[in-house]
């Protein structure tokens, strides 16, 4: 009897050891080819301390802890997932703090070079959408430019194809299908970021494609995209009464964006450029009473340099950076929009990014944010602590892996 | 100016010669390629085979020597795009230099390398 414990113990645990779950270490550096089972956790998440250099006031805050579980089910067939934790905690009743899945999505490997993500997942538009690890921009706020304009990090459910072409070295692809958007939501000074579904409940009655082409030459990263999308997923009735269209792409938003990346012997460039139309921004702005411009317009440079790059004995980063960005959310009213120039922003950013190992990032900041003037003609948005002028210094840390 | 900026563009495009896709039979855990593969024109194939999950960037170096890089991104595996500068992952930013270690994240480790011989006139790529 003990022999047979002692044997259905060993097995359990060989059994437990081919079942463990595989860092990405254990996975490459066993040089596997044949294995076809393999579950990956991963993560990235940051911290940061925020002085407000006109009101005189602090905060410390997690901006967010993200976990990254995916899944590969056979060499075609993979889960990818990722959960985030905002500002540490969500209690009850109280404000600020949320916990969102940011991606869910089965991914199918078509060929040697294309693969189909079906679920929850993130278009490729801009830069950060995409690439928003902490470790991988300057600055402890992403660029504002890519939080109220292009709305990242913008998820939704649908179908999106990736893919690169041999014809073309270094040239990539995407397409997508997603649900659409919520114009009721959509806020004056906040874009479209408010009509996002992000997977809970989406209405798919509105539909939405985007599409991309992302281009490596030499030490370039160009890229392209746009997106057109219906924001009004209602009924026949509730159409009629509000006089908004609807059908999958009815009361559209139309939305471009171009960037470039240039790296070079540790310096660094980016520069994007973003437009948002919403053609029928009267309508909405009569149905729900919301002050929508037609048009909104946004672009952001930045140039960095590695420090330490001059040396070739370390593979530490030490980056200085500048950047300026311009959001010009009344850039066409509607016939019925009121100017809110308080919603015009310019932002001077500068500071250093300090990565002592990969993975792991120390970043400094000052943040001058200059606004348009408050229109007084706008009830209840008038703040008499407003000041068209603000100073943040930051300091943060941040990690992936 | 933009008008400018979209020619150059289109010219680069269709300057860059294709890659050649070399498809290749796997014998005894090896991928022969014969050295006629590669051209005056490029120093860089892409090896293809059904059996492996992701092609594999085979590449002539200057001082004659080669070297072979799996296409998959250590980040999150996904396929990798090569030019004559390096290889780079669309999805998240990363990308590698020609002996496969990391020159952007959030990719933290190197792809991989597969040995390689020269044998009977062909760089042979051991799995």
């Amino acid at each position: 009897m003990r022999y047979k414990l002692l044997f259905l113990g060993a097995f359990i645990g060989i059994s437990s050891i081919k079942a463990q779950i595989l860092t990405k270490e254990d996975s490459l550096a066993a040089g596997i080819i044949s294995r076809n089972t393999a579950t990956v956790i991963s993560g990235y998440g940051s911290v940061k301390y925020k002085y407000d250099v006109n009101r005189k006031l602090a905060e410390a805050n997690v901006d967010r802890v993200i976990l990254f579980v995916g899944h590969k089910f056979n060499n075609k067939i993979s889960f990818f997932s990722e959960i985030e934790v905002e500002d540490a905690k969500v209690a009850g009743g109280e404000a600020g703090g949320e916990i969102a899945l940011e991606q869910a999505f089965i991914k199918f490997n078509l060929t040697k070079n294309a693969y189909l993500s079906a679920g929850l997942f993130i278009p490729r538009i801009g830069i950060i959408n995409e690439n928003h690890l902490p470790t991988t921009f300057n600055g402890n706020d992403r660029p504002f430019v890519e939080r109220f304009i292009i709305p990242a990090t913008w998820r939704e459910i649908g179908l999106g194809l990736f893919g690169s072409t041999n014809k073309i070295p270094g040239l990539n692809y995407s397409i997508g299908l997603v649900n659409g958007l919520n114009s009721e939501e959509f806020q004056s000074g906040r874009g479209i970021r408010d009509g996002r579904y992000e997977g809970r409940d989406a209405n798919a009655s509105a539909l939405a494609v985007t599409g991309s082409l992302l281009y490596y030459i030499k030490n370039f990263r160009i890229q392209a995209s746009a997106y057109y999308g219906g924001s009004a997923g209602l009924s026949d009735l509730d159409s009629d009464t509000l006089k908004l269209s609807n059908g999958p792409f009815g009361t559209p938003v139309l939305f471009y964006e171009a960037n470039v990346q240039y790296t070079n012997k540790g310096f660094s460039f980016k520069g994007l450029f973003t437009s948002v139309q919403i053609a029928d921004a009267e309508k909405i702005n009569n149905a729900y009473g919301n002050n929508i411009p037609e048009t909104i317009m946004g672009y952001y440079a930045e140039v960095g340099f590695n420090l330490l790059s001059l040396s070739k004995k370390t593979e530490k980063n030490l980056t200085v950076f500048a950047r300026y960005e311009n959001l010009d959310m009344n850039n066409k009213l509607s016939p019925n929009g009121i100017v809110d120039k308080s919603k015009n922003s310019a932002y001077f950013v500068g500071g250093i990014s300090f990565l002592p190992i990969k993975g792991v990032i120390v970043k400094a900041d000052y943040v001058l944010q200059q606004t348009g003037a408050q229109n007084p003609n706008l009830l209840g948005t008038t703040d008499p602590n407003f000041k068209k002028e603000k100073g943040f210094f930051s300091l943060g840390v941040g990690y992936s892996f | 100016m933009s008008v400018i900026g979209i020619g150059a563009v289109v010219t680069q495009l269709s300057s860059c010669a294709p890659m050649i896709v070399f498809k290749g039979e796997v014998q005894r855990k090896k991928i022969s390629v014969p050295f006629s593969a590669f051209t005056e024109f490029n120093n860089m194939l892409i090896v293809r085979n059904d059996q492996l999950s992701f092609d594999i960037l085979l590449i002539k170096k200057l001082d004659g020597t080669f070297t072979a890089l799996e296409m998959k991104c250590s980040h999150q595996d996904n396929p990798l795009t090569a030019n004559k500068t390096g290889l780079f992952c669309a999805s998240h930013g990363s990308s590698f230099d020609f002996d496969g270690k990391v020159l952007k994240e959030p990719a933290l480790l190197p792809i991989r390398k597969y040995n390689v011989e020269i044998e009977n006139l062909a760089i042979q790529i051991i799995l």
